[in-house]
């Protein structure tokens, strides 16, 4: 038996945790693992957070800070339903809870990979002229901060998912059936999450006086402007 | 010194021939699947996590039941997403578009199930009527059910776009997903029927596809708005289609495109 720690001092715990130790976690009616995971995406996720919305300013810092678990809980809510069906029909037979909390956890490493990411990000922001009057869209500096902050958050969810696909194999027994969940969970969560984002813009810079969410929070959506971009590109 | 001309071996052929797959576990061999689908909660359960048991009730005799609960929840389902999908127009759309999405989606079934048994009896398949009206109702389960998985998404998309084609092309890829996984059932299913061949269900499977898109093209609007109920032009599918994907090589979307 794997006894899950009661206490939060058990972070290096589950980080180190194998996959058969987390998988018995899983399979356990325990609702601490949920709670945990939840813990660690608001610690890991809040102060990678308040990094990039600091560049523009500390207030923007601290919605940031309150978005970007947001919406990591947001996206691991609206497919939990959609998780927990595909993953039984994919071959992997665990219940709606169990899903969940596997989504919960991948999510709760990409957080505390985040959360450690913090202060290197927080060194960058540091270096890059701050926004002004004058910065654009286009701006180098704005350019920088995007594609730095979007290569963390892409690494960690590299990692988050590399230690999922362990734990998935696990519970399936089988490599194919492993890698077809994972594959449909990250193809979801990538789908509804960049919408989610997309409603809770601006994270980093957002060109008007600050605020929670922007002006028009619900027009247009993520692959419409992807969309709209190429068009113009191509055509 | 020898001149002999030495014929080389043959080389080895292999007469590789696939191994025939082996026959899929009987029916009904495990205790589970055996025990009775008493409730709706029950089916929704069986068909996601057990299809072999659904699969299994569905032969037995008398499974008026069953399939009669099984409707009742596509119904149900269908209505439900059809709210969703009616909140991109809201108005008339809230109710226009689940009867329309729950009654197409019935009446695709009914006209294709005739085909069905027919090409089911002809590829020398065992089974009866009510068996494969049984499949048919738990294909369309498991879709809707899938569909309903879908409609957070769906609802967040409707909330953010003002375009109808983008939408209409959305929810046409939810339920492309939540058929196939639909269809896959059945064709698990129609293994143990013992039919000679898979070509017939194959050639259904085309046909259920094609008249459940066109049912979208017959009964629209079920995305965007219109003065009337029903169309008042007949069109093709892929007429249709293409003339909702001519505004978007323009600039500005025609106002029929949007919200």
């Amino acid at each position: 038996m794997h006894p899950f720690p009661a206490h939060l001092k058990s972070v290096d715990y589950f980080l180190r945790a194998e996959p058969e130790g987390l998988g018995a976690w899983l399979v356990r009616r325990d609702s601490r693992l949920i709670w945990f995971c939840i813990l660690a995406v608001v610690v890991g996720a809040a102060p990678y957070g308040a990094v990039m919305g600091c560049w523009w300013s500390p207030l923007q810092g601290l919605y940031v800070a309150i978005k970007l678990p947001l919406l990591v809980l947001l996206t691991s809510l609206g497919n939990g339903l959609l998780n927990g069906m595909l993953a039984p029909l994919l071959g992997l037979n665990i219940t709606f809870r169990q899903s969940l909390t596997a989504v919960l956890v991948s999510f709760a490493y990409a957080a505390l990979v985040l959360g450690a990411f913090s202060p290197v990000g927080l060194f960058i922001v540091w270096n890059t002229p701050p926004p002004s009057l004058a910065t654009e869209p286009s701006s180098p500096a704005y350019a920088l901060m995007q594609l730095t902050l979007v290569v963390f958050i892409a690494f960690a969810g590299v990692v988050g998912n590399l230690r999922l696909l362990p734990l998935l194999r696990q519970l399936a027994g089988k490599r194919s059936v492993a890698r077809k969940v994972l594959f449909a969970w990250l193809a979801g969560n990538l789908f509804l999450g960049s919408q989610i984002c997309w409603v809770l813009r601006p994270f980093i810079w957002g060109g008007h006086p600050v605020s929670f969410i922007g002006s028009h929070p619900f027009q247009g959506n993520f692959y419409e402007t992807v969309f709209s971009a190429l068009r113009r590109v191509l055509f | 010194m020898s001149d002999t001309y030495r014929v080389p071996p043959p080389i080895p052929t292999l007469s590789v021939r696939p191994a025939p797959a082996p026959p899929p576990e009987p029916l009904g061999t495990r205790p589970e699947e055996r025990e009775l689908i008493t409730g709706p909660i029950a089916a929704v359960e069986a068909i996601l996590r057990q299809p072999r048991r659904v699969m299994y009730q569905v032969r037995q005799p008398g499974p008026g039941r069953l399939i009669l609960r099984m409707v009742c929840i596509v119904i149900f389902c269908s209505l439900v997403y059809g709210v969703v999908v009616g909140t991109f127009s809201n108005g008339v759309q809230l109710w226009a578009a689940p009867a329309k999405i729950a009654g197409g989606l019935l009446i695709t079934a009914l006209i294709c199930l005739p085909s069905l048994y027919i090409f089911t009896c002809l590829s020398g398949s065992q089974a009866r009527l009510a068996e494969i009206c049984g499949l048919l109702a738990g294909m369309l389960l498991l879709s809707t059910l899938l569909l309903i998985g879908f409609a957070p998404v769906a609802w967040l998309f409707s909330q953010s776009t003002e375009s109808v084609t983008w939408m209409g092309a959305l929810h046409l890829l939810f339920w492309f997903i939540a058929t196939a996984f639909g269809l896959r059932f059945f064709a698990n299913a129609y293994a143990h029927s013992q039919a000679r061949s898979q070509v017939g269900l194959n050639t259904w499977m085309c046909i259920f596809v094609l008249v459940a898109v066109q049912m979208t093209t017959a009964l629209r609007p079920i995305v965007g708005t219109a003065k009337t109920f029903l169309p008042q032009e007949k069109k093709f599918f892929l007429a249709h289609w293409g003339d909702c994907l001519k505004p978007l090589t323009q600039d500005s979307p025609t106002p029929a495109l949007t919200r």
